[in-house]
């Protein structure tokens, strides 16, 4: 690996390496694509890693309490604290991190000194003041993405996060961390898919959105995603994550928004679509187009990224390849794994790959909460905050006081955080989501200037 | 007796004020040089499968040069001159970054980081190389690094440039070999087979200081 590079990231030249002895071999078919797996521990060297890192989670809703369970199976980190007003999720949230102090008010959790970190995943129209408030008290933080339901929310959030500069400021979109999508990264930026053409995303289930409560008051602050009022939509709850990751892979964001939704099948009072579909216009012509439903499950989630010589399909942290009969030979898939995809009949014959992989051996389980997207962007956050706060520690201990220097010194240490989103993509994301979601609403096309997204 | 006793009192008296005035004036022979941010530097070694380097960018501590101390290029200094400097100097180990996270953990627990958390440099004696008026000035200096606990002598050519009327810069190169310093080099046995590290590392760096104000 040269320096620098993530674990996982792409080596172009491994890939360009490679004779031509099956070319027709590599004409035909899906080639997997995955990244050098990254080293579990070394046999033979001492290891001293650095210490656990005191973390807290703010609001233990569904996604809360899956946040405390990953944090709690991650080496480096120490769950101090869950928090939550309503005692039964905050009961919910202890079990989820059983060595977590239970606190109801996050005020507590801001002025514990130890704790360094705060994870905040409260409902997105409860994020402004906590993560400001925890900015204020000196915790590096979390915030799930969007970070706000309202831009001037999220611009907030992300211009507090910028003056915070001594403290690490994580956006919730985690594919940015993952090392399956920084190697397709390298693989698309190094040309392999040709001139991307369009890009297509989906996240199709079947399920309410809506939780019981024994009261009106609770059952409104519960779900608070079915009111418009509250909820940033489908679009901005969920699609904000593959539209990052297409502005990320485009290298742009958004120059328009056009967008579709109803009410097709939870007719349940909520005012908030269950089916949308939005069409985003990037430069150059290419369009991606999502779709999220509440309403059918069919076909579940996935990418493709359409390009002139082939597309890439990705499915959770896989993802596979489909070349043109007339696409330039690239050397590398010649070694790689090959499987037959025929996707419209429903049979999959990709093995270990996703749900429609059906046939083929079952992939070794990995322990619960360990592996996945969050838990990797997790990982990156406690790596983050934890570099962030001894380099802050060193410098002031032996320079002292010098704000300019100290700036300078975070920023020759930006080459050894772990990959993750911060809060400008954070925001550029945010903004993409939340005007998709006007123009769902009002079901018409919106224009998205530049300056749209400069934080000023 | 009276005026014998006033002799002997009158010299006790300059004997102490003479006491007393020479370090004060001595002190003001010595200009301190204080670390500051913009300081860097490199570990670099080799392995079987690649070359590696950490980096760091802090550089603590101080140096006091004597007042005639030559630092100016445009003046031609004395050959050889044995010159008079107090430095010493030290390093986090943890500061010391990679680019990746488990190579650091390796190199903290060779390092043994949780026991001796510095690098440290003491400078026991300084002389001038020969000079050309008008060249960069360079130094030979003798010193003491100490890595993980382990004290050992060191012999290093260093150049002082300014890099302002009162800030200046240290740079230098040395050779290190790391069982001098009882670390074991890291010989990690991952996927397909052992990768030995190099016991030779390069230490290079630029030390940035600034006059105490």
């Amino acid at each position: 690996m040269m320096k620098n590079e993530p674990v996982s990231e792409l080596n172009r030249r491994s890939f360009l390496k490679g004779g031509s002895i099956s070319t027709l071999m590599s004409l035909i078919g899906a080639v997997e694509l995955k990244p050098e797996p990254a080293a579990q521990g070394i046999a033979g060297v001492k290891i001293q890693a650095g210490p656990k890192v005191n973390c807290a989670v703010i609001g233990l809703g569904t996604r809360g309490r899956e946040i405390a369970q990953t944090l709690s199976v991650l080496p480096d980190a120490n769950v101090s604290a869950v928090c939550d007003p309503y005692p039964s999720s905050l009961r919910r949230g202890a079990k989820a991190a059983p060595t977590a102090a239970s606190i109801k008010d996050y005020k507590q959790i801001l002025a514990d000194k130890a704790i360094k970190a705060v994870v905040i995943a409260t409902p997105s129209h409860e994020h402004r003041q906590i993560v400001i408030e925890a900015l204020d008290a000196g915790k590096h933080v979390y915030c799930e993405a969007p970070l706000a339901h309202t831009i001037e929310d999220a611009r907030a959030i992300a211009l507090a996060a910028r003056k915070a500069h001594r403290q690490v400021f994580q956006a919730g979109l985690q594919t940015r961390s993952e090392s399956q999508r920084h190697f397709l990264l390298s693989f698309i930026r190094a040309g392999a898919i040709g001139r991307p053409v369009m890009v297509k995303t989906q996240w199709h289930k079947k399920q309410s959105w809506r939780f019981a409560s024994p009261n009106t008051e609770r059952e409104k602050a519960l779900n608070w995603r079915l009111s418009q009022e509250t909820s940033p939509g489908l679009i901005g709850e969920i699609g904000i994550h593959q539209v990052d990751a297409t502005s990320w892979y485009l290298n742009s964001n958004p120059v328009a928004v056009t967008g579709f939704g109803a009410v097709n099948f939870w007719n349940d009072g909520r005012d908030v679509p269950d089916t949308v579909q939005a069409v985003f216009e990037y430069p150059n012509n290419v369009n991606l187009i999502a779709d999220c439903t509440l309403a059918n499950s069919f076909d579940s989630m996935m990418d493709v990224l359409y390009g002139t010589d082939s597309a890439v399909m990705i499915r959770e942290e896989k993802a596979w390849m489909f070349k043109e009969v007339d696409a330039p030979l690239l050397g590398w898939e010649v070694y790689a794994a090959k499987q037959a995809f025929y996707r419209e009949t429903g049979i999959a014959l990709v093995a270990n790959a996703t749900k429609l992989s059906a046939q083929g051996t079952a992939e070794k389980e990995a322990p619960a909460y360990t592996n996945t997207t969050l838990s990797t962007a997790l990982e990156s956050f406690l790596i983050n905050s934890r570099l962030t706060g001894t380099a802050v520690e060193d410098f002031l201990t032996n320079y002292g006081e010098d704000e300019e220097g100290l700036k300078e010194y975070l920023a020759d240490m930006e080459k050894n955080r772990q990959p993750a989103a911060g809060y400008q993509e954070g925001y550029e994301a945010t903004v993409s989501v939340l005007k998709a979601n006007e123009a769902i609403l009002g079901k018409k096309r919106i224009v998205l200037d530049k300056e749209l997204y400069q934080l000023g | 007796m009276k005026s014998k006793n006033t002799w002997i009192q009158k010299s006790l008296l300059a004997l102490i004020a003479l006491m007393i005035a020479v370090p004060a004036l001595r002190a003001e022979e010595w200009v301190r040089y204080q670390a500051r941010p913009g300081s860097k530097i490199k570990i670099e070694g080799t392995s079987t499968i690649h070359d590696w380097a950490v980096e760091g960018g802090i550089i603590s501590g101080a140096m006091e040069l004597e007042s005639n101390f030559p630092l100016d290029p445009a003046v031609k200094a004395p050959d050889s001159a044995k010159l008079n400097a107090r430095v010493q100097v030290s390093i986090p180990v943890r500061s010391l970054k990679s680019g990746k996270t488990l190579m650091d953990d390796v190199m903290r627990g060779a390092m043994n980081e949780e026991k001796f958390k510095l690098i440290q440099y003491k400078l026991d004696s300084i002389s001038m190389k020969p000079h050309k008026a008008g060249e960069a000035l360079e130094y030979e200096a003798d010193g003491v690094i100490t890595v993980s606990g382990v004290s050992k002598p060191n012999k290093m050519s260093v150049k002082i440039e300014k890099i302002s009327g009162t800030s200046l810069k240290v740079i230098g190169e040395t050779p290190l070999k790391m069982s001098d310093f009882g670390i074991e080099p890291p010989a990690p046995s991952i996927g397909l087979g052992l990768i030995k590290t190099s016991d030779d590392v390069k230490v290079t760096f630029e030390w940035v200081t600034a006059q105490r104000k």
